[in-house]
């Protein structure tokens, strides 16, 4: 029988020193390391829970700039009003995201420290431009998410650190959101995309995109949001735009879907995310 | 082992769990309260769903050594609250076929629960969102969502 032990520390410094020990894995909701577990693919020992350090249970607001705790559940984020205003795709991705049960105990900290190609929450936070506050014992240093996966399954997290928070600037005057085509609504997402614009004078001066699920990590697709930035958000930058997707995408075929559908849908999600995004940006939508 | 205590249907309990068993394995081996079931035991089917704290979770991905000072309730816990019979929302589920094979029941009942806890007249659609986490293989879910919107009707919220 597997010896685990499961640690409950109350504070970020008790729970970085015992986790940072031989065998120690953090785990916040678990909802996907309990899957894991039982399927044999985490030989884990020893679980150090992070539902109850303090430190890490935040929504924290100062001016346009929001910090949210790494163990903060999915239900408290997609529940807070201010959120949902001023960064309605990660909202959006929230509310897509698993079932009310999943979303009780799941955390964002959790969802990208999964590194699923898939997370729903990460082309919203690419698109919002998200930083990552990553601590050990000996101190904490701030990476963007566009730096933060390696692969699948992989992030830049050394043995013994922690992801602490999730940091995001509102910008007041952009528009966003979020699209997600999944078999069924319990399911992983076949492919995902998320959109960021500001718009002046009818010229896109801001723009943002990134999708998930059809490369080995969420991706940020900077050559798309150069055809949109300058330009007049009409018809035929959409349609540059969105002919740009597949030549940035590298997906696979899975038990969800081809590679191929994955090509054909990808780029109309990023058009569509664009469209809700330019009309909530032009005040179409209110 | 872990020695845990918490609060399992309004009742002070202690029990002592292997630290790798999950709340489902608690409740229906440690303590033999068989009313949560376990469907697919990945967090898929929400047949094993109960209240923690108030909301409702998995318990099949819930660690057991994490309920420590926390309040459980299962579907055992409706009708003992009230001291005799079943709650207005397991009626409800009763009256209006919403059961048949009736291994979903406890978990669609729980998350009925969660939901009225927190809007005492959903929609529809608020029902449904609400159960996207429950599978039900037999009753196509029109009775479970015509129990819960009788149970909203008949009170101000099916446990209350």
């Amino acid at each position: 029988m597997t010896t685990l032990t499961y640690q409950r520390p109350t504070s970020l410094r008790e729970a970085l020193e015992t986790g940072g020990s031989d065998g120690a894995r953090f785990v916040s909701g678990g909802t996907d390391l309990m899957v894991q577990r039982r399927s044999g693919r985490s030989g884990t020992e020893n679980l150090v829970s992070l539902r109850r350090v303090e430190e890490l249970a935040g929504i924290d607001w100062k001016n346009d700039q929001l910090r949210i705790g790494a163990a903060v559940p999915l239900a408290g984020i997609g529940a807070d009003q201010r959120i949902a205003r001023d960064f309605p795709a990660l909202a959006q991705a929230i509310a897509a995201l698993g079932s009310v049960q999943i979303r009780n105990v799941a955390t964002l900290g959790g969802n990208l420290c999964n590194a699923s190609p898939a997370a729903d929450t990460a082309p919203a936070l690419l698109a919002y431009e998200a930083r990552i506050e990553i601590a050990n014992t000996g101190g904490t240093r701030t990476v963007g998410l566009d730096e933060f996966f390696t692969g699948p399954g992989s992030t830049v997290l050394q043995p013994g650190e922690l992801l602490t928070a999730i940091l995001l600037d509102a910008r007041q005057s952009a528009g966003s959101a979020f699209m997600r085509l999944g078999r069924v609504r319990m399911d992983l997402a076949i492919a995902s995309a998320a959109a960021l614009v500001e718009i002046e004078d009818n010229r896109c001066t801001h723009a943002r995109v990134a999708v998930g699920a059809v490369a080995p990590t969420p991706l940020r697709l900077s050559a798309v949001e150069e055809i949109l930035e300058g330009k007049a958000p009409d018809g035929p930058t959409l349609a540059k735009a969105q002919a740009a997707v597949d030549a940035l995408i590298s997906p696979i075929s899975d038990l969800r879907a081809s590679a191929r559908h994955r090509r054909r849908i990808t780029p109309v999600l990023v058009a569509r995310a664009l469209e809700a995004a330019i009309s909530m940006a032009t005040g179409d939508a209110q | 082992m872990n020695r845990v205590t918490f609060t399992l249907n309004g009742r002070s309990t202690v029990a002592v769990v292997d630290p790798h068993k999950r709340l489902i394995d608690l409740l229906r081996d440690t303590l033999g309260e068989t009313g949560t079931k376990e469907g697919c035991g990945e967090g898929e089917c929400g047949a094993c769903t109960v209240l923690v704290d108030g909301r409702a979770v998995n318990s099949c991905l819930y660690p057991a050594p994490e309920v420590e000072g926390r309040e459980v309730l299962t579907i055992e816990g409706l009708a003992d609250s009230r001291g005799k019979g079943l709650s207005p929302l397991q009626q409800a589920f009763l009256d209006n076929g919403g059961t048949q094979c009736g291994f979903c029941t406890p978990g669609m009942v729980m998350a009925a629960v969660d939901l009225l806890r927190r809007n005492e007249h959903p929609t529809r659609a608020d029902i449904q969102t609400a159960l996207t986490g429950n599978l039900c293989r037999c009753t196509g879910y029109v009775q479970i969502f015509e129990s819960i919107e009788a149970a909203a009707s008949a009170t101000n919220g099916g446990e209350s």
